[in-house]
């Protein structure tokens, strides 16, 4: 594998729900120890762009592609279900809603792929997960249910169970926008954290600050169409076109 | 007015006799129960099945099942499946039958359910981290919808005890039986019936009880 050749790349993806174009010819690459920040106006299609790295959606044209390899088309064949598989445990997703299994212990939450998966013997996975838990600062909520926990506790247990596979992306849906202002900054943290430690990361996110501030590059989304790219704080200090300008104008008072 | 001399006697004279039927009626239920749960299995599958005249198979029976009297269909299975299958079937089996299939139309749509009620989202995060379906059903659906269907379940071994009471029609002898019988013999089937009566109530109504209470604290969870 080339080792320019971006880690995870949509080409060209397309997305239509029946008659409905959420996304048109989306180009995005993102590069080892990048941190993508999405933005724009709801409904513009970034959840839909996510769940097509994340192969959650299949586009209706294009593909996506992971360290050169396409691993997702519309209509795959079999080699690019096979690279699929291959890679699928490697791009990480936390979700708005967290998506924790409530029948399961914070603890279990984090063992289950990687024992199931990658087939890790118990006491190894326990181990993973435990310096997980300590990390996002959880270690003594490990036997707790996921219902007894706080919204932003269990968004970042969800991190440590993405992370306990140790993928090489992780994709952000809009990861606080379910929790309160005070519960979203203890995810921020988190987050921030795995930026400055050099994990590569995609965030879909309404937080201008997280993304002026920890992102490498911004990328502004309108009506299923990448309008606006710009590394680190640029976009926000000189957005280039109207759109953005108003989009951006929301958040004046922040 | 009414001018009636009870004769409670001349039931508790017959009590072994009726709780002898109690005892047939509860295993009568708890073996249709188990039957249906089986039978209401593979009325899911087909129902859920990728292959069309499975799926309409399924959903036939359901259908049928569903929207005919369960009084006809115990008669039916007694009276009409010997006549085409030219063996006789006994009464007891021919209830059973006919129970379990009446509530296995029923309990596969407390599986659908139960299935459905697990969010998207679980199913997501399980194929994100890698899980196979196969896994992901096992591993994350199941667990969560067998806990969502087991009241469900709970409240149909109440409607079997209750349903079973049609045994009567075609000479089964559980509790509702004895009871015709008995009241034939010591004419005081207002002693009778109501003894019967309060005997169904009062233990489906502590398992209804129960059950409510249970369905409770599984949706506060
Ligand atoms: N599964 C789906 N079926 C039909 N339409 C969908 C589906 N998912 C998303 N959409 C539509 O796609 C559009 C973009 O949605 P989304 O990607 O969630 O935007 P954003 O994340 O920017 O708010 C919306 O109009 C939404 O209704």
């Amino acid at each position: 594998m080339s080792s320019t050749s971006p880690l995870i790349l949509a080409d060209g993806v397309s997305k239509k729900f029946g008659i409905n174009q959420v996304l048109t010819r989306v180009t995005l690459e993102v590069l080892e120890r990048d941190v993508v920040c999405v933005v724009g106006p709801s409904g513009s299609g970034k959840t839909t762009l996510l769940r097509c790295l994340a192969l959650l959606e299949e586009p209706s044209e294009g593909q996506v592609v992971m360290e050169g390899v396409p691993i997702s088309t519309p209509s795959p064949d079999k080699q690019v279900k096979a690279a699929a598989r291959e890679v699928r445990s490697e791009i990480g997703m936390v979700f708005q809603h967290f998506n924790l299994w409530p029948h399961m212990s914070v603890l279990q939450n984090l063992i289950e792929a990687p024992m199931r998966v990658k087939k890790m013997p118990r006491d190894k996975a326990v181990a993973i997960a435990e310096s997980l838990l300590k990390k996002v600062d959880l270690f003594e909520k490990r036997d707790a249910y996921p219902a007894r926990l706080s919204g932003g506790q269990q968004q970042r247990v969800a991190i440590a169970r993405a992370l306990a596979m140790s993928p090489k992306v992780l994709l952000f849906d809009e990861a606080t926008s379910a929790l309160d202002p005070e519960l979203r900054r203890e995810v921020l943290a988190v987050m921030r954290q795995l930026a400055r430690e050099g994990m590569t990361m995609l965030v879909v996110t309404h937080e201008m600050g997280f993304a002026r501030h920890v992102g490498t590059r911004t990328v502004f989304m309108d009506r299923g169409e990448i309008v606006e790219a710009a590394p680190g704080s640029a976009f926000f200090d000189a957005p280039q076109t109207e759109r953005a300008r108003r989009f951006l104008q929301q958040f004046a008072d922040e | 007015m009414f001018k009636y001399q009870f004769r409670w006697d001349t039931v508790w004279g017959s009590f072994d006799f009726l709780m002898g039927g109690l005892q047939m009626t509860l295993i009568i239920s708890a073996i249709t129960l188990v039957l249906a749960m089986v039978g209401g299995l593979i009325i899911a599958l087909l129902d859920m099945s990728r292959f069309r005249p499975l799926r309409w198979i399924g959903i036939s029976i359901g259908e049928v099942v569903r929207n005919t009297p369960i009084l006809v269909q115990l008669l039916w299975v007694y009276y009409v499946l010997p006549i085409v299958f030219g063996v006789r079937i006994e009464a007891l089996v021919a209830l059973i039958i006919g129970l379990a299939l009446y509530q296995a139309a029923f309990i596969s749509e407390v599986y659908r359910s139960g299935i459905q009620s697990v969010p998207k989202g679980h199913r997501e995060a399980a194929q994100v981290l890698g899980l196979t379906p196969f896994q992901s059903f096992n591993r994350i659906v199941l667990p969560q919808a067998i806990r969502m269907t087991l009241p469900p379940l709970a409240s149909n071994f109440v409607q079997l005890i209750k349903f079973s009471s049609l045994g009567a029609v075609i000479s089964v002898s559980e509790i509702t039986r004895r009871g015709m019988e008995l009241s034939a013999t010591n004419f005081r089937p207002l002693e009778t019936f109501t003894f019967i009566a309060v005997v169904y109530f009062f233990i489906c109504w502590p398992l209804a009880m129960a059950i409510r209470f249970w369905e409770r604290r599984l949706q506060a969870r």
